[in-house]
């Protein structure tokens, strides 16, 4: 397990003997099905903010989409499954965030697209019928793979989950940085978010965890035991 | 009249002032402190004659067992209003006929009881003279008689500002505490409410207030005079903690004397039908300006003010300030074309220190300094109410803690209050610290302002107060009465605190005062502006740009800037882009902006108010009981059952829930101590160049000659002048040094820590351009250091003999270079958190309903990342990059900074250890970041260093 050198800074990992690629772009890749895991994308969340009168600069949507389209386009992607908290909030459902998803849809209609859903999406209900996704609740079951929004889920076979939106305070010495970060045991993987304005929760990880920075560039696992305190 | 025994008054004048240092001995006290050799602070009138020399001594024989009878009766009684001393009021008031300059007689102050009769006794007959005046308001000689029958008598300077109001004239009086200040501009009020003939109905003065727990001593102070000369007046107060019933009634009809605070003036503001409220508002005054004019609520101020005085023209404003650096900025802010009256007061202040048994040679902030604790212990014990400030709020819980263990039988004696205790925990010490029942109280800036304790003797400041301003209103605390002496002793915590002390008590001496710069348009606030008076009634584009540019902040306001902001609030920020689900404030088809969705109007006035604090905590026992409130940052690293130190307890930590973190008394073991946000303050750039100043001083005159604390500091002078240089006005001391954390470089230019963050900034940046490098940064106010984990040759870069050969000097695009380092630190982004909140780009949730908010929630780092990346002309941005440059690394101050250091040799040291001066800065916790590393090659050291840490 380490990172290729053609894989763009991606880290090659194996969970439930499944080889997957954790993506510095704050996506994971899992070769077999050429599929694309995406959590917590929070699309329309700069509009809903909007609709509440907090002004929000536009390209928010269109980051969100560009990012999808080269990650696609490198790893030969052939469907993307959504972890949840696809549409931030009924405000959402805004013109300028529809017609950009619309064209965007329209330019790759072959992609798959897969919506388990999560609990922003519950209060934002379905993405419209045009945008062709499909729709599962959590967990939803794939290989040895159980997908889902939330982590803690009670389920069968290993989690892929998000929710969390994960980052780390990476430490050494006098020096420390803030990374976004996959988060690994034995029973699950936790994903990044990976929408383009979306923040992050700080987390300490447990014992058992391994723990899997990115700093846009590359994927790193950081090294157990000094990192424990956290602090 | 009461009959002091006037012989004895005259011979307690008679009495020699106290000698100056050498002649004080004999006591113990005396050998502890050292005391100042010249350490009044007297602008005594040189006209003082015997009269006001006995009014000066008179309050100084009142018993302080007086004390509770006088806070029983009220403020009237108190002698800091109006005090019976005569100040030779200075004024550019263009009076007809300069008036010789007189000296008062105010024979003896007097009991409150017995004036309240003479009162009762006299002005009845008074008034029954004039019954127009009773029902309107008082005449000047009315309001002398009001004086007279509490045996006081007008000061000049009242009468100046009686005569300035009654013509029109706004303007700033400034003097120090306890000068009678408050019945200067209230009587110029009532006086001015007098000239009708008929009384109105409706708001007629404005009081506003820096701080809540002011307002209802003011409103007691006003309404006791008031009841005998305008019983017919209502005088209220309208804060945050006014009852809801009273609020109700207020909006209905403002009663005719309001006291309230910025924000709640501003939230009236935001009411559809504010003009009709304050169409008879006649006067509007500022109490304490000088703490509101150099921050954004004092900006706020300035377009409240704005707009009541575009309602009214000739609405007089009158501003009460202490003595500043730049007064005449602070009466522009506030009124463009007012008169400043100064009323001088005769006032001793003795600033003096308690000096350690053995200084430290290694200074080290970190202990907090409670090696002093016995001293302090016994200072307390001497005296019979002492206030002991400290700088930050956890700094009070250990020393409060500390002196439990110490004096277990001073528990129900000694007293905590911080600004972030529970309020009924304050007023609960406040009362306790007014009735004399507290033997101390250990605060933080909390109880800088604000009411008046009579029974306090002595200040003691944990550490160096920073700034002389702040020490001055702090010393000014204790012998709050004319005539008793201010002393306030500086207890240092580390060695180089010493240094602080010795610069400190020159710099009073010279009553050398820091200014308060203004800001200067600061943009967040009039995005906020805006939205409030949108809801407010609407405003045209146009209309309100003249009114927002007669606030003193604004008067340069840009057509540009104007727009930049209507388009942001009316259209989401960019100009051109289109954003149908964006409606904050809308104009209607005649052009008037208003805010068309009740909700955001609702979210509007709960975000108003440009105070920012990190989110905080409510603390609560498990069993109930309010305790305060910590930030949400020291909480969330707490696990269940860890022990934390809150409010003078050690407190188990059980759960978190709903934005209250539950609690229940622990035992035993010590815990961890919050870390509230803001707790540090940068030391003032006059402190640290006196401080310099003292250096040379050593350098030149050697030890004899200098005061205790720089003899007390002699030792460790010694030895950085053996292992390196001292510091000077000429001569600029650089050292360079290995650890095993990297490479260190240490400069001291004394340019006070704000220049220092600046010029670290600047010289990591220039040195990090050629080469990546990731540095960290400690700043103090005596110098930096730059901590690389590279090997990087600071000797051919510094070792150079003269400033004026070292490149890296150099002030040549200095704005460009100082912007580039901006955006390799993380200062902007810090900066920006406050400036989100203020334009309501972050909103903090209802009370009581902190889950609704969720789908608004973002942090202030997002909003900033997002704005770089897709609106990088964002002027909120702008303005982040302005106040870091202005009011954090002070532009201005670090040019003139870098040339001084062209202009002074430079003593370049390769060293083994840290000598003093530069171990102060390796125990620096506080420390800024500034990289030109690619982030993955940083984090990819980063990981490798931590693999070799963990071994095979």
């Amino acid at each position: 397990m380490s990172a290729l050198p053609d894989h763009h800074g991606a880290l090659a990992l194996e969970l439930a003997g499944e080889l997957v690629w954790l993506l510095p772009e704050k996506a994971l890749y899992w070769p077999r099905e050429r599929m694309l895991v995406i959590a917590d994308i929070h699309f329309g969340k700069a509009a809903s903010f909007r609709a509440l009168g907090v002004p929000v600069p536009a390209g928010t949507t269109s980051a969100n989409l560009a990012a999808l389209d080269r990650l696609v386009a490198r790893h030969g992607a052939r469907q993307v499954l959504f972890l949840g908290d696809f549409l931030h909030a009924k405000a959402a459902h805004a013109v300028s965030t529809m017609a950009a998803m619309q064209r965007w849809r329209a330019l790759n209609p072959a992609l798959a697209l897969t919506l388990v859903r999560g609990n922003h999406d519950l209060h934002a209900g379905d993405p419209p019928l045009w945008l062709s996704i499909a729709m599962a609740d959590e967990p939803m079951h794939l290989g040895p793979f159980a997908f889902c929004h939330h982590p803690d889920l009670l389920a069968t076979g290993y989690l892929m989950a998000g929710h969390v939106h994960p980052v780390y305070r990476l430490r050494s010495g006098w020096e420390s940085v803030l990374l976004p970060c996959f988060m690994a045991n034995g029973q699950r993987i936790v994903l990044p978010a990976f929408g383009a304005f979306t923040g992050g929760h700080a987390v300490v990880p447990e014992a058992d965890e391994r723990l899997f920075v990115t700093s846009g560039d590359a994927v790193v696992e950081v090294p157990a035991s000094p990192r424990r305190d956290g602090r | 009249m009461t009959a002091r025994p006037r012989t004895s008054l005259r011979a307690q004048l008679a009495r020699p002032r106290p000698a100056p240092s050498g002649a004080a001995s004999g006591s113990g006290a005396d050998k502890l402190v050292a005391m100042p050799a010249n350490k009044s602070v007297v602008t005594a009138a040189s006209h003082m004659d015997e009269p006001l020399a006995e009014s000066i001594a008179a309050p100084a024989i009142d018993p302080p067992g007086n004390a509770v009878a006088r806070a029983q009766a009220g403020p009237e009684a108190n002698p800091p209003i109006n005090p019976p001393i005569n100040p030779a009021a200075k004024t550019d008031v263009s009076s007809p006929a300069k008036r010789p300059a007189r000296s008062v007689a105010n024979s003896s102050v007097k009991s409150s009881a017995r004036s309240a009769t003479n009162l009762l006794a006299k002005v009845p007959a008074k008034r029954g003279a004039n019954p127009v005046a009773k029902a309107t308001g008082p005449t000047p000689t009315q309001a002398k008689a009001w004086f007279a029958a509490r045996g006081w008598k007008v000061f000049p300077f009242q009468r100046d500002v009686w005569q300035a109001a009654m013509a029109g004239q706004s303007g700033l009086l400034h003097a120090s505490t306890g000068a009678g200040k408050t019945y200067a501009v209230w009587f110029a009020a009532l006086q001015r409410a007098a000239r009708h003939k008929r009384p109105r109905v409706g708001l007629k003065v404005l009081w506003l207030t820096p701080m809540r727990a002011l307002a209802a001593d003011t409103l007691r102070a006003l309404q006791e005079s008031a009841t005998s000369l305008l019983p017919a007046w209502q005088i209220e107060a309208r804060t945050g903690d006014t009852g809801s019933a009273q609020r109700a009634r207020q909006n209905k009809r403002l009663p005719d004397t309001l006291v309230t605070t910025p924000e709640s003036l501003t939230l009236m503001l935001s009411k559809a039908d504010a003009i009709a409220q304050f169409a008879q508002l006649d006067m509007v005054i500022i109490d304490e300006w000088h703490e509101l004019m150099g921050n954004k609520r004092g900006v706020q101020t300035q377009l409240a003010l704005a707009r009541l005085r575009h309602w009214n023209p000739g609405l007089v404003v009158w501003g009460l300030s202490a003595t500043l650096g730049n007064l005449a900025q602070a009466r522009e802010a506030l009124m463009p074309d007012g008169v400043a009256v100064e009323g001088h007061v005769a006032k001793d202040i003795v600033v003096d220190t308690l000096i350690p048994d053995h200084p430290s040679r290694f200074p080290w902030g970190g202990h907090l300094g409670l090696q002093m604790l016995p001293r302090v212990v016994e200072e307390i014990e001497r005296h019979a109410t002492t206030l002991v400030f400290t700088n930050t709020r956890s700094q009070a819980e250990l020393w409060y803690q500390n002196m439990l263990d110490a004096r277990p039988d001073w528990a129900g004696l000694i007293a905590l209050h911080h600004g972030s205790l529970d309020k009924q925990v304050r007023d609960w010490v406040e009362l306790g610290l007014k009735n004399g029942q507290l033997k101390a109280v250990i605060c933080t800036s909390s109880l800088d302002l604000g009411v008046d304790f009579l029974p306090v003797e002595r200040v003691l400041q944990i550490g160096s107060a920073k700034g002389i301003a702040r020490l001055l209103q702090r010393a000014g605390r204790s012998g709050h009465a004319p005539g008793r002496v201010s002393r306030l002793t500086l207890v240092p915590t580390q060695s180089m605190e010493l240094l602080e002390a010795a610069g400190a008590r020159q710099a009073v001496a010279a009553r050398d005062i820091e200014a308060r710069p203004v800001p200067y348009k600061p943009l967040d606030v009039l995005v906020q502006h805006m939205v409030t008076i949108a809801l407010g009634g609407g405003f045209r584009s146009a209309e309100l740009l003249a009114e927002v540019r007669t606030a003193w902040s604004y008067r340069d306001l840009t057509e540009e800037e104007w727009q930049w902001a209507l388009d942001f609030i009316a259209r989401g920020g960019q100009t051109l882009a289109v954003y149908p689900e964006y409606r904050r404030v809308l104009p209607d088809d005649e052009g008037v902006y208003r805010v068309p969705d009740a909700a955001i109007g609702r979210r509007h006035r709960m975000g108003i108010g440009t105070i920012v604090s990190d989110s905080s905590l409510q603390v609560k026992y498990v069993s109930g009981g309010r305790l305060g409130s910590v930030e949400e940052s020291f909480i969330s690293r707490l696990k269940q059952g860890d022990h934390f130190l809150f409010a003078g307890r050690i407190l188990e930590f059980v759960r978190l829930h709903e934005m209250t973190a539950y609690v229940r008394r622990a035992t035993g073991t010590r815990g961890a101590v919050p870390r509230w946000q803001g707790g540090r303050m940068p030391m003032s750039s006059e402190l640290a160049h006196a401080a310099l100043e003292q250096l040379r001083l050593a350098t030149i005159d050697g030890a004899e000659t200098l005061g205790p604390e720089m003899q007390a500091i002699a030792p460790l002078l010694a030895i950085q002048q053996k292992w390196s240089a001292l510091p000077t006005p000429d001569t600029t001391v650089i050292e360079t040094m290995h650890s095993r954390e990297g490479r260190h470089l240490f400069m001291f230019p004394f340019a006070g820590r704000s220049v220092h963050v600046g010029l670290a900034s600047l010289i990591a940046w220039r040195v990090a351009r050629v080469t990546p490098v990731t540095f960290s940064i400690a700043v103090n106010d005596y110098g930096f250091e730059l901590l690389a984990a590279q090997e990087l040759d600071w000797t051919a870069l510094l070792d150079v003999g003269h400033g004026a050969k070292a490149g890296l000097f150099c002030t040549d695009n200095l704005l460009e270079d100082v912007l580039a380092s901006l955006n390799a630190t993380e200062l902007s982004q810090r900066r920006f958190r406050e400036i989100a909140r203020i334009a309501g780009l972050i909103f903090q949730g209802f009370p009581g309903q902190p889950k609704s908010a969720r789908q608004l929630q973002a942090s202030s780092a997002l909003f900033f990342s997002v704005f770089r990346q897709h609106d990088a002309g964002n002027l909120l941005l702008t303005q982040a990059q302005r106040e870091v440059l202005e009011q954090e690394l002070e532009l201005t101050r670090l040019r003139a900074t870098l040339e001084e250091l062209q202009a002074r040799h430079i003593s370049f040291h390769q060293t083994r250890r840290a000598t003093p001066f530069g171990f102060a800065l390796m125990v620096e916790r506080f420390r800024e970041k500034l990289s030109t590393e690619k982030l993955s090659d940083r984090v990819a050291r980063m990981v490798r260093e931590l693999e070799k840490a963990a071994g095979p």
